[in-house]
């Protein structure tokens, strides 16, 4: 590896011209086309962060696909091994995250993220005494800079999905109850949800959110904010029942 | 499209449309290229793989265009151009001069490098000498026709 820059494993060439078109390459040669290409790999893995997805799991499928190019290439073709290799270890790298509903989740993710900047800048605001800076949204978010402003300037699309849409009478988010969640059953004005959602905290007005309005699963909120499952699911059923209480005590008012 | 709940809220690009960003040549303001892709693929009705794709291979333009470049204390000067079958990008280094043979005279492997991943990525790719600067560019088909 040098600077910025990937090194072509000079020797693996010389090992693959020995080799007869048509046989898949094997034994010491193969093993050392893997290990000298795995700097590759490891690179182009790199190229992928940020989409949440640890680093670990990218390596990993890219190393697999670093395999599969050594096993598939054919030295005879003409074809430099290290465009055959960048080209399939990125297909599999797109293959991954494709396979994993990535697209859902991305959007998703900027859309969480959309609806966290505004508690946080409500919390900054109050604690700083102004308006606070992208960096420091960033920092209270657990995001980078450039993360809060995606989110910011996608978030302007997202409004119509809000909780504050739950007013409407196509309200998405009552119409995605259901199951054993029923018990918001027992609300009968939707224009109380707003107002009670927004005496939770931040937490678990956030994971309310996720569960009813966007729809992910218990498991999904887990992975999403860092709990185990159960944890969301005790979390859910406190939220739920502190939510009721709230409506019952304005519906009494 | 990411963000349009209704397929109406977000504005979109047409055909003929053209958006320039310059920027100083820094590694560090190569986020602005990846910001106004990211915005730009999103107005021109690619899907979100597409527009990652994108964003990652704006980043390589950059990089082809600061590596092939002799002068990184410039310009970095980005156009996005819409037609109706493609979103076409080039980035110019302003006052920079390729090597005889095409590539800068440091980070050979890394041009190699950003150029694999861009053939990868997107269905077109190249970097030229032109009036004394260094243009890279590319080309992103649309799946299907403009909007």
């Amino acid at each position: 590896m040098t600077g910025r820059g990937y090194d072509a494993p000079a020797h693996v060439t010389e090992v693959t011209k020995g080799e007869e078109s048509g046989r898949p390459i094997s034994g010491a040669a193969r093993d050392a086309m893997i290990t000298d290409n795995l700097g590759l790999a490891h690179q182009l893995a790199r190229r992928f962060l940020h989409r949440g997805e640890p680093l670990d799991d990218l390596v990993q499928v890219a190393s697999v696909a670093l395999v599969k190019s050594v096993d598939r290439y054919d030295p005879q073709r003409g074809v430099d091994f290290a465009a055959f290799a960048t080209r399939t270890i990125i297909g599999e790298l797109k293959r991954h995250f494709r396979d994993k509903g990535w697209a859902v989740r991305a959007s998703r993710r900027v859309q969480e993220l959309y609806l966290e900047l505004g508690h946080a800048t409500s919390t900054l605001v109050q604690q700083l005494g102004r308006s606070p800076t992208v960096a420091e949204l960033a920092v209270a978010t657990g995001s980078s800079e450039e993360a809060v402003i995606e989110a910011i300037e996608a978030g302007q699309g997202y409004r119509a999905t809000s909780i504050d849409a739950s007013e409407n009478e196509d309200d998405p988010l009552a119409a995605r109850l259901g199951g054993r969640d029923l018990r918001y059953d027992a609300v009968d004005e939707r224009a109380l949800l707003a107002p009670a959602l927004a005496k939770l905290p931040p937490r678990e007005q956030s994971i309310l959110r996720m569960r009813f309005v966007q729809g992910l699963t218990q498991s999904e909120i887990a992975l999403s904010i860092g709990v185990s499952q159960m944890h969301v699911s005790r979390l859910l059923a406190s939220s739920l029942e502190e939510l009721r209480h709230h409506i019952g005590a304005d519906t009494a008012d | 499209m990411i963000g349009a709940s209704d397929g109406g809220s977000v504005d979109t690009l047409g055909e003929g449309d053209q958006v320039v960003l310059t920027f100083p040549a820094r590694g560090d303001l190569v986020v602005l290229a990846r910001l106004v892709a990211s915005a730009i693929s999103t107005r021109v009705g690619f899907d979100i793989e597409e527009l990652e794709d994108l964003r990652l291979a704006v980043g390589e333009l950059c990089l082809l265009a600061l590596q092939g470049s002799d002068d990184w204390h410039g310009d970095l000067r980005l156009e996005f151009t819409v037609s109706s079958e493609a979103l076409d990008i080039s980035c110019t280094s302003g006052g920079a001069a390729l090597a005889a043979d095409g590539r800068g005279a440091e980070g050979d492997e890394a041009d190699q490098l950003s150029e694999q991943i861009l053939a990868a990525l997107v269905d077109e790719h190249g970097r030229v000498q032109e009036d004394g600067s260094v243009r890279a560019w590319l080309r992103k088909r649309r799946k299907g026709p403009l909007e």
